[in-house]
Formats: structure tokens, C-alpha cells, sequence
């Protein structure tokens, strides 16, 4: 039978972020598997060029709308080392909670859209909704539900009130309980051991050998984990567990993702409890040294890891961004060989591929109640303003 | 995981290819040359146990790209290997045979930086879109926008 290009995409209902497939297929099965990317460059890596670390935080931070924090950190981490500056613990503390409460809600976010991509609707009701309580603490401890921005060259920018350790601590055993439950599921819903089960396999040997990471590596007991390889923050402190298994296929990635948000949650109630007390941050250089460092963090989706080199400004030489989706697509494009069509969905979404959005323009209420865009320059002034009226901090 | 890799252990195993230098406590950073970079690659997955990928970064110093392939193993110690490549003649020989993941890496930089990778069974586009001048090369040091060239997007009607 000849065979047939199927694309899939960029805009598609089972995307949710544009990428096109070429899906080769004989038949039903799928032979081989093309990519296009190209749906999102921002060139962002270019313009990371042209600002001064206090600015290129932000940027980063829009790198990704769902592991914001986790490019910040990884670029503030590898700049305090360039500097030589050691931020306090209660900082440590602060950016390791909102590192986990991000792991948290991305996981379940996932196990939504997994449940959504094989047409199991009310699981992802359930989760979306359980993922709203970890969104409204970010969102008390930040101020934003997105884009916390918490990170700063030398600490991190809020610090936490006694009243929101409080609140968080009193929404986690509900969470934990939700997480048993989703365990208990995932072990006998059938519905979801019918479609996980057996599919988009990964061995061992070929999870090395495609270099996959993160949650679709350790699901294939392939235990890489930066926060255990590469300590940063308090990682060394608190008691917790790599999260492997062996099944290999979507089943496995998901039981690796339940492991981590049971983990993620203790991880979390450890440091709200033992949040040591003192400054969030110390006064950092406008300049760094020069200097290389290969920062590595591990983001929800798997290792992230970003390339910084100085060069004794204010501004970086260079930073490279080597996301955990563009690790984990070339294992993805293997273990679609000889699936089902059908199954290209769930397998891609096992990923939990993140293609990163972004909006350009940001409309906010100006001081007359009207909305409208706001320029640059503007924002900056008002900043500055309003720096000047609260005087020194 | 086992331990880390001592400098004087990596030094010993990739003497022929170029000095080793520890660069942090669990990074160990193997100068070498374009020629020989193949080789020293396959050198590392078989005597220091690395046994993965994790990336290839790129710089443009302004007189030479720096390439780094950071591969790492069960020792969890990043052996950085890191060749310069001239500007007029931007080429190297593709990992993608021996390593896998290289591959997608490559294109990155094929698109980003221009340089040729020999060997590489599909160097596409990947990242900069279809409509992207050829020979422009975003993140190269000397690189300019063109208020004259079309970069792809909905085309701006001037009047």
C-alpha cells in the first residue's frame, strides 16, 4: 500500500500550541514523523542580548506560560554564580515553594489534557479545578497566576506573610487527598488503562539514546533529576524522592506525574513549615564578571538548561535556551513508529509539549478607566513614579 | 549514580584530543579541535560512561562560533566539549550518526547561527519560519534587520 502524508496541524483541535506534523502512514500505522516548529520563535535568545539582567527576567520569564518560574530561576541562578553572590535562605526557601507549586499545577494541568485527548472529560473537570487551588496560592503569594515574576537577580521579589503560609498549608491536605484519589484512578478507571497502556513505548535504551527527559525519561526508569544531580536552592535539605517507574509508555509518564505532585506537595509543606526567617534578598552588582556558566534546572516538563556567557556589562554575551520539549522530541518522533494513527494525540501529549505563547501588546486600564495600550516608556516611568513616592524600601 | 569524575581522570582519558579543565565542581570543560571533535565524542560515550546529550550551545565571539556538546552519564558530571569554528568557513561534521538528539540541535543551529553540519540526513528549517531569508542568520553578532527584506507574517502595507 502506498503511503500517505497526513498533516496534523499547526492549527488542529488537538493541538493546543501551533506545531505541524507530517505524519508518513501506511495504512493506519504510522511510518515516520516530520516537524515544524516554526509556528512560535520570538527570538527571544536575541533579544535577551540587548537588556540588563533586571530586565531580561521578565523576558525569560515569557519564555513559557507554564514554566515561567523555572527559566527565571535557572538564568538568576547562573548569574548569582557568575557574581559570586550568595542569596539568603529564606530566599532559597521562597523560590524552591513556588518551583513546586509550579510543578504542581503544570502536572495537573497535564493529567487535564491527557484526560481531555482521550475523551475522558470529567477527570479533566476534576483536575482543572484542584489545579485552581494551587493557582490561587501562586497568585496570593505573587500576585499573579501566570507570570509570577518573584525572581530577582540576588533573591526574590515578595516576601511571604505569615497569613499566606497559613493559607497555603491549609490547602494542602485537601490537594493530597485529591491526589490519592487520582492515583487510585489511574490504577483501575478502564477507561484510562485502555488508552494509556502499552502505548508510545520507550525502553530504556532508547530513552538514552534519544535523550529524553524529565517525567517521559523516569518513566522509563531512567532516574535523571537535576534538583538531585545539579543541587540548587534547598534541594539538598529537604527530604524527598526521585519519582521513576517502568512501565516505559503513557501509563508510566503518568504515574511518574502523580508520584511528583504527591512529592511536590510534601516538598512544599516542608518549606512553609521550616521557612527560615531573615532577608529575601541581598543588593546584587549591575555587572557581572565575565564569566560562562551552564545553568541546569529541572523544569515540570524535564531538565532544562540554560547557557549564559558574560562579558563584564550589564548585559549577557549570550544565553541558550535548550527547553525540555525540544530534548523530548526526537524520542517522541521514535516511539510514534508503528503506532495508531489514533494514538498520536495522547502520545504527543505524554510529552506534555510546551511551545511556548506569548502576546506582544498588553492591554491594561489606564488611570482614566479606559482600557488601552500601554508603551514601554510609559510603563517605566510609571514605574518610576511610583518607586519615588514609596521611597526606599 | 556514581561518583563524579575527577579532572586528572578526564585529563588521563582525553589527553590525545586537548586539555581538560574543571571548570566547576561537577563540570569538567575538553578544549578540542573541529577535526578531531567526532572522535572525542565517541571517546567520552566509551571511556567516561557519558552516555547522553543534554545539548549543543553555540556562541559567536565575534571571530569564531564556539560550539559545546554537554554530554553527561551516570557519573552526573557535564563533560563540556567545546571546538571553535572559523566565521568564513562555518562547517562541522554532524554527531547526529552517533548521537540521536544531536540531530534537532543541529537544525537549531543550522537555522540560528548558519553553520553546515556534514552528514546531517535532513538539515531544515526547523525554528525560524518558511519565509526567512536564507541566507540571514539571526544570531550571528553582525546581524541586522533589513527594513527591506520580507521575514515572513502578514505583509505591513505601506502608503
Amino acid at each position: 500500500m502506498p503511503e500517505v502524508i497526513v498533516p496534523i496541524g499547526p492549527h488542529h483541535p488537538a493541538l493546543k500550541e501551533p506545531v505541524n506534523f507530517r505524519v508518513i502512514a501506511d495504512g493506519e500505522k504510522i511510518v515516520r514523523l516530520e516537524l515544524d516548529l516554526s509556528y512560535n520563535h520570538r527570538g527571544i535568545e536575541k533579544a535577551a542580548e540587548q537588556r540588563d539582567f533586571i530586565r531580561v527576567l521578565p523576558l525569560l520569564e515569557r519564555v513559557c506560560g507554564i514554566c515561567s518560574h523555572s527559566h527565571s530561576s535557572a538564568f538568576a541562578k547562573g548569574i548569582e554564580e557568575i557574581m559570586q553572590i550568595e542569596i539568603p535562605p529564606r530566599a532559597q526557601y521562597i523560590r524552591t515553594i513556588i518551583a513546586e507549586l509550579e510543578r504542581m499545577h503544570s502536572h495537573l494541568l497535564w493529567l487535564g489534557v491527557a484526560a481531555h485527548e482521550i475523551g475522558f472529560n470529567t477527570l479533566f473537570m476534576w483536575t482543572w479545578r484542584d489545579r485552581e487551588l494551587v493557582q490561587d496560592t501562586l497568585e496570593e503569594m505573587s500576585g499573579n497566576r501566570v507570570h509570577y515574576g518573584m525572581n530577582e537577580v540576588g533573591g526574590v521579589r515578595c516576601d511571604l506573610t505569615p497569613h499566606q503560609v497559613s493559607t497555603a498549608l491549609e490547602r494542602l491536605p485537601f490537594l493530597e487527598e485529591r491526589i490519592y484519589q487520582y492515583v487510585d484512578m489511574v490504577n483501575d478507571q478502564q477507561t484510562l488503562l485502555l488508552r494509556f497502556k502499552g502505548v508510545g513505548k520507550l525502553t530504556r535504551e532508547e530513552v538514552l539514546k534519544y535523550g529524553a527527559v524529565g517525567p517521559t525519561a523516569r518513566a522509563s526508569g531512567v532516574d535523571y533529576d537535576a534538583r538531585r544531580d545539579d543541587p540548587y536552592f534547598v534541594y539538598t535539605e529537604v527530604p524527598w524522592n526521585v519519582v521513576t517507574d517502568t512501565n516505559g509508555d503513557v501509563y508510566g509518564r503518568t504515574c511518574v506525574r502523580i508520584g511528583e505532585l504527591r512529592e511536590s506537595a510534601n516538598i512544599v509543606r516542608y518549606c512553609l513549615e521550616n521557612l527560615p526567617k531573615g532577608p529575601v534578598r541581598v543588593n546584587a552588582p549591575k555587572i557581572a564578571p565575565e564569566g560562562e556558566i551552564f545553568s541546569r534546572y529541572e523544569a515540570p516538563r524535564g531538565e532544562l538548561a540554560h547557557f549564559i556567557r558574560t562579558n563584564g556589562t550589564n548585559k549577557v554575551e549570550r544565553v541558550d535556551i535548550r527547553t525540555p520539549t525540544l530534548a523530548n522530541w526526537t524520542s517522541v518522533a521514535m516511539c510514534l513508529v508503528d503506532q495508531n494513527l489514533a494514538d498520536i494525540p495522547v502520545i504527543v501529549a505524554a510529552i506534555d509539549p510546551c511551545l511556548s505563547c506569548t502576546s506582544r501588546i498588553t492591554l491594561i486600564n489606564t488611570p482614566g478607566g479606559k482600557p488601552g495600550i500601554v508603551t514601554f516608556d510609559e510603563l517605566r516611568k510609571r514605574g518610576q513614579t511610583y518607586c519615588q513616592e514609596q521611597g526606599p524600601p | 549514580m556514581t561518583a563524579l569524575l575527577t579532572l586528572d581522570y578526564v585529563a588521563e582519558k582525553m589527553k590525545e584530543y586537548g586539555t581538560a579543565e574543571q571548570v566547576r565542581s561537577n563540570r569538567i570543560r575538553i578544549r578540542t579541535t573541529p577535526e578531531r571533535v567526532s572522535n572525542a565524542i565517541q571517546k567520552a560515550l566509551e571511556s567516561l560512561g557519558c552516555d547522553r546529550l543534554i545539548t549543543i550551545s553555540t556562541a559567536d565571539n565575534g571571530t569564531t562560533f564556539e560550539l559545546f556538546y554537554h554530554l553527561i552519564g551516570p557519573h552526573r558530571t557535564v563533560v563540556s566539549i567545546a571546538i571553535e569554528i572559523p566565521r568564513d568557513q562555518p562547517e562541522v561534521i554532524s554527531m547526529s550518526g552517533i548521537l540521536s538528539p544531536a540531530g534537532i540541535y543541529e537544525r537549531q543551529i543550522h537555522d540560528l547561527f548558519g553553520i553546515m553540519f556534514r552528514g546531517h540526513p535532513g538539515l531544515k528549517k526547523i525554528i525560524l519560519n518558511e519565509d526567512w531569508p536564507a541566507d540571514e542568520f539571526p544570531l550571528r553578532k553582525d546581524w541586522k534587520k533589513n527594513p527591506d527584506t520580507y521575514y515572513g507574517g502578514i505583509k505591513v502595507e505601506r502608503t
